[in-house]
């Protein structure tokens, strides 16, 4: 039911979510209040489509010569557009596998603590063991000015794979799931966020070990980014 | 066959739609993309030049908004706005990621909001965005400003009390009211044009 008080306590953070500079936190706040609340998912729409129209003053400047063709360059150049997706619900052995190693990984505190705990230790191994893992890693995602918004965990085994969550913070829509590494730029799925978060990701065949960093790329040009090159990683 | 039709339409001179080429872009037709990138990149580069400053920078942002337009062009939703506005959001937010990773750029987000609410450029825009930059005009000077610096360069209410070296409260306060008059300007002259 629609809590009135709390409409009018979110009124300014639902213009600051319109014009797209709320904080992460603040967005998440506005973005669980519009589960239930019609009137506040429409006043935002209304005043998302105002501010996107405001871009609209910005001054035309034709770009230097070549430009149309350096893009054109470019988006021949590029990879398929959108995966091949290699959805991860699509696995379903794969993804027992995960759901093991995801339990494991939340357990993988606990087991940093009590490293007697012979009996963890032993399911941490038989559950490398599933797919012939090497280890597990998990890295968070965050928002350009260093705000978490979801994680990403990674497997290395056969297959090795990548799974990347988004939390409410993020701003509904469709996110391309990117895996970066050395010799370029996949995109292996994506994740739609409704109103509460997404996960999305795939096999790999690349070595987790060889991955620089995975963005999640909205449909508006949103980019989110799990830098791995300093990950945490239960080896 | 309605990419050939479409092609067709192109060389005959007829304009298409820009909900057409985004479908002809999503279905890998690189002639749409060619059209498509011609009929906006004026407004891209410009407005990657308003947020950043610097030429090549502003290249460099308009061509990634544009790959991006190709990558997601499947994706958009007619519904939830038109092409141009998806479109000049996307460059925004890749303008934005810049600024963010290239502190060294001598952008100065106040005057640039100054120079975009007056509308020293008039007469470079288009029809579409007149309606909206005076209505811009016409509200307090400060609340359009603090619209531009949140909608242009992605600024948080405390980011622009730190600029404006306002309250935090003065600030979200001229963003929820500038936008909020905003509205009520372009419903106004909305219901004066029917």
């Amino acid at each position: 039911m629609t809590d009135r008080t709390e409409c009018a306590e979110l009124a300014d953070l639902l213009a600051e979510v319109a014009v797209g500079s709320a904080s992460g936190p603040d967005r998440a706040q506005v973005l669980r209040h519009l589960n239930d609340c019609d009137e506040c998912r429409q006043e935002l729409e209304e005043l998302s489509r105002l501010a996107d129209d405001v871009l609209l003053i910005a001054p035309e400047h034709e770009p230097p010569a070549a430009f149309e063709s350096a893009v054109l360059d470019r988006v021949t150049a590029s990879a398929p557009r959108w995966p091949t997706a290699r959805r991860w619900f699509t696995r379903p052995a794969v993804q027992l596998a995960a759901a093991a190693i995801f339990a494991v990984a939340g357990a993988g505190v606990v087991w940093q603590a009590t490293t007697d705990d012979r009996e963890l230790a032993a399911g941490y191994r038989e559950t490398l063991d599933v797919a012939d893992g090497q280890y597990f890693a998990a890295a968070p995602v965050t928002d350009d000015g260093g705000t978490e918004v979801g994680h990403v965990f990674l497997y290395d085994g056969d297959p090795s794979w990548v799974f990347a969550v988004l939390g409410p913070a993020a701003t509904p829509g469709d996110y391309a799931v990117a895996v970066r590494t050395r010799d370029g730029v996949s995109t292996i799925a994506t994740c739609l966020v409704k109103t509460a978060g997404c996960g999305g990701g795939a096999t790999i065949d690349a070595r987790i070990a060889s991955i620089l960093d995975v963005r999640l790329i909205g449909s508006d040009g949103t980019s989110f980014t799990a830098d791995l090159t300093s990950r945490r990683s239960a080896k | 066959m309605s990419i050939h039709l479409r092609r067709r339409a192109v060389v005959l001179g007829v304009k298409v739609s820009d909900e057409a080429l985004l479908a002809g872009m999503a279905a890998g037709d690189i002639d749409a993309a060619a059209t498509f990138v011609r009929r906006f990149q004026a407004r891209v580069y410009g407005l990657a030049l308003a947020v950043v400053g610097a030429a090549p920078d502003a290249e460099e942002v308009a061509q990634e908004a544009f790959v991006r337009a190709w990558r997601h062009a499947g994706n958009f939703d007619p519904r939830r706005g038109r092409v141009s506005t998806w479109l000049l959001t996307i460059t925004r937010n890749v303008a934005i990621d810049m600024l963010r990773v290239r502190r060294d750029l001598p952008v100065d987000p106040a005057a640039v909001a100054e120079v975009l609410v007056s509308g020293v450029d008039d007469i470079d825009r288009r029809t579409e965005s007149d309606h909206i930059a005076g209505a811009l005009r016409s509200i307090p000077r400060e609340q359009a400003v603090a619209v531009v610096l949140a909608v242009h360069f992605g600024l948080t209410a405390r980011e622009i009390s730190e600029r404006q070296e306002i309250p935090l409260g003065t600030a979200k306060t001229r963003i929820r009211t500038g936008l909020a008059r905003l509205r009520s300007k372009l419903e106004v002259s909305r219901d004066r044009s029917d």
